[in-house]
Formats: structure tokens, sequence, C-alpha cells
């Protein structure tokens, strides 16, 4: 190495430290995190990733739902005034002590199992795991018997009632078959993040983490290795790629 | 003598057949029957499909088989033969006309062949806002930025159209 690769002095080495810093730095608490990197379209997904969320609950704010709007919005949801029958990929759920009244709110989505009991369960084989670990249904082959949402121990399936008229071209959807959370999966396939973790972040809760959980240098495994991360029901053994915080 | 009557005749009618074999093939061979329905281009300029036509006329289904099953599966989201490519291409953004129409570029063979398809009962039957690539080069609509794609292209499709790709998908 040359000197002048060396020789440099301590203003400059200071001040571009401190670029770095506030480039990383959005405001407190809020970091700007690596999205892993596209792959390219004509590859296939491997199992050397396993995609991921961490939930903590501390800072989703009760009476919030901009993860379930912006979920909607994407997917082309809409709802019939019908809650019981309506689809609904994401929820919030607020649960509450009863001895110390202390409440706690959270989203409630498809938690992406290593071993789902939906896939288990599909006669047909249109529940599937990819192997990026994005537990999916392929709705060209689900003939809508609903196995599924019955062995889905988190409630986060629906089924499509009624004729659906306004579809999204990146979110075929139809009447007749079983859905739930895709974990935006047209977004990750680009590179992207999933439309409820963006929504989040951008409300300022920054609640949500999505992530490779198989990349020790992900955001995601930095914060699961420092706190950990809770997965619901883990008396189960499901593995599950969506983990909770504060619960 | 009776005998070579009957040869004779034998011939006539071979001779008689063959010919209008020949007149058939030379009625249809240089233009489509009247009655074949009329198929709307796409208007943005384009004259090649991703494969020829009499290709895609032919195995189309088993193009978009194939892609919709790499897609769903293994997130192979290459557009060449992606429906939504199709659509996109082949439809104009704000058309009026829907899936069943005999108008529609679909439905405008499978009406015609009684064959029901399913596919736009899920998937949009025209452009979503601002994704039609009506009016736009379309090529650019077929290729991805990514180097390995020509590589892919070249084995799929025939070569000549590869090159094009390539030299346009900087235009992207």
């Amino acid at each position: 190495m040359s000197n002048s690769d060396v020789n440099i002095s301590r203003r400059s080495f200071v001040e571009k430290s401190a670029t770095a810093a506030a480039a990383l730095t959005i405001a407190p608490g809020m970091f700007l995190h690596t999205v892993a990197e596209a792959k390219p379209a004509d590859q296939a997904v491997s199992s050397a990733v396993r995609w991921g969320m961490l939930i903590d609950t501390a800072k989703c704010a009760s009476g919030c739902t901009a993860c379930v709007s912006a979920c909607n919005t994407e997917n082309g949801i809409a709802s019939h005034d019908r809650p019981r029958t309506d689809q609904q990929w994401i929820r919030k759920v607020t649960l509450r002590d009863k001895q110390t009244k202390h409440e706690i709110s959270l989203p409630m989505l498809c938690q992406h199992c290593e071993k789902p009991p939906c896939v288990d369960v599909c006669p047909t084989g249109a529940s599937f795991k990819r192997d990026d670990g994005i537990v999916l249904v392929d709705r060209h082959i689900c003939i809508g018997c609903r196995y599924c949402m019955m062995a889905c121990p988190y409630k986060a399936r629906s089924f499509a009632h009624e004729t659906v008229d306004n579809t999204v071209d990146h979110q075929p959807r139809g009447k007749g078959t079983v859905e739930s959370c895709t974990m935006c999966v047209h977004r990750v396939d680009e590179g992207g993040t999933p439309a409820c973790v963006e929504a989040c972040s951008e409300a300022e809760h920054g609640a949500m983490i999505f992530g490779d959980i198989k990349n020790p240098d992900s955001e995601i495994s930095k914060q699961l290795l420092k706190h950990g991360g809770k997965q619901i029901r883990a008396d189960l053994g499901l593995n599950t790629g969506v983990r909770y915080r504060g619960i | 003598m009776q005998q070579l009557n009957k040869r004779m005749h034998n011939t006539l009618i071979t001779i008689a057949g063959l010919a209008m074999l020949a007149f058939s093939a030379f009625a249809f061979a240089g233009e489509k029957p009247s009655f074949a329905p009329k198929v709307p281009h796409p208007t943005n300029g384009s004259t090649e499909c991703v494969q020829p036509e009499d290709e895609m006329k032919k195995n189309h289904m088993n193009y978009l088989l194939h892609q919709r099953d790499q897609t769903m599966h293994e997130g192979i989201r290459t557009k060449t033969y992606s429906l939504k490519e199709c659509i996109n291409c082949h439809v104009p953004e704000n058309s009026e006309v829907r899936f069943g129409d005999d108008k529609h570029f679909c439905s405008s063979c499978h009406n015609f062949t009684a064959v029901s398809i399913d596919c736009f009962q899920c998937h949009m039957d025209r452009p979503m806002e601002g994704k039609g690539t009506q009016g736009e080069n379309p090529h650019s609509a077929h290729t991805t930025p990514t180097a390995n794609k020509t590589t892919i292209s070249t084995d799929v499709a025939d070569t000549s159209k590869s090159v094009q790709d390539t030299k346009e998908a900087g235009n992207e």
C-alpha cells in the first residue's frame, strides 16, 4: 500500500465518519438497514435465505392500523362489511393481562413456519413452502377445502367467499380459494420490503423489521441475537419465521 | 374389356380426388379463411411476439403454464412468457373491453374455438394503471436489466430476437 493511501488527516477522518453516521441515522431510534440485494429475475429462490420478521410489541402502538391498511391496499383486499367472512391477511390483536391490566398490541399474520401445519394437511399440494421459507397458497391448484384454515394455529388464512373484482396485477385473487399473507413475495423477489413493514416505519413506529434470518449480518439477525425473539405457541415446535419481542 | 373400363373408372376417381385436394390447398394457402377470428394486434407498432405467431397460436398455453409454475414456486420472475406481460402489451391500458368480449385479445380466439379458460377469474384482463406498454417500445417490456437474462433467452427464444433484446435492454 502506498503512503498516500494511509495518509489521511485527522480532520478529514472525523468529517467522513460524521457523514457516515448521519447517513445511517435518520431519526433517533430509527436506522436505515440494508435490504438484501435483489436476486436476478431468472434465478430460483434458494434455501440459503430465510425471510423473517421481528415485531417489537413495545413499539407497536395500540389503535394504529397502518400495517393492516397498507396490506389491504397493496394486495387489493376490500371489505364487504362482513367481518366474520371478510379476508384478512394481517390483523391487530390486543393482549390484556387479567391480573395487571397491562395491554400490549401486536400485528398477527402468517407466521411462515419452518414446519407449516397448513402444508401438512393440504390434499392437493396447493399449500407449500418456498425454499426461502415463505409459505404460500398456489391458487391455481387450491380446491378451497379449507383444511389449512383449520390446521393453522394462528388463524392466519382466509377464504375468498365472493367474487373478487378489484385485483391488482401482482396479486391475483379469486373466489373459492384460500389466501394468506405472502410476505409481499412480489416485492421481496425484487429486493423490496413487505408493505406492512414499510408502513410501520413510515408511521414512525418502526416496530417491524424484515430480513434474512439466515444471514448473520442482517439487521433482523443482529436484533434477534441481541434481544431474542419469541415464537407464539413455541410449544408446537413449528419454528416460525415471524418472531415477537415483549410478549 | 369390362376390366379395363373398371380400371379407367378408378383412375378417373383418383385424379378427381387429387384435383380437389390440390384446389383446397391453393384456396387456403395464401390467406386466412374468412371465418377465422380477428385477433387484435398490439397498437404499439410491435410486429413480432416473443415467439413467431404460429408458435404462439399453437403453444402459448405451454409457455404460460411453465412460467406460472416457475414464478409461483421458484420465484422466477422473467417477463418474456408472463401472462401479465401478454396483457400489458396486447390490451390497451384504459380499455373498456373485458375478458369474455369478442374484442378482448384472449377472448377473440377463445370464444371462437369454444375453449373456456379461468385465468381471468383472478388475473387482471387489462394492464394496471401505468403498467401498459401500448405505445412504448414493445421489446423493452420483455427484457430485464440483469446480465444473466440474455443467456436464458438464447435458450428458449429464437436467436435473432435475443440479440435485439440485448441491444435494447439499456432503454429501460
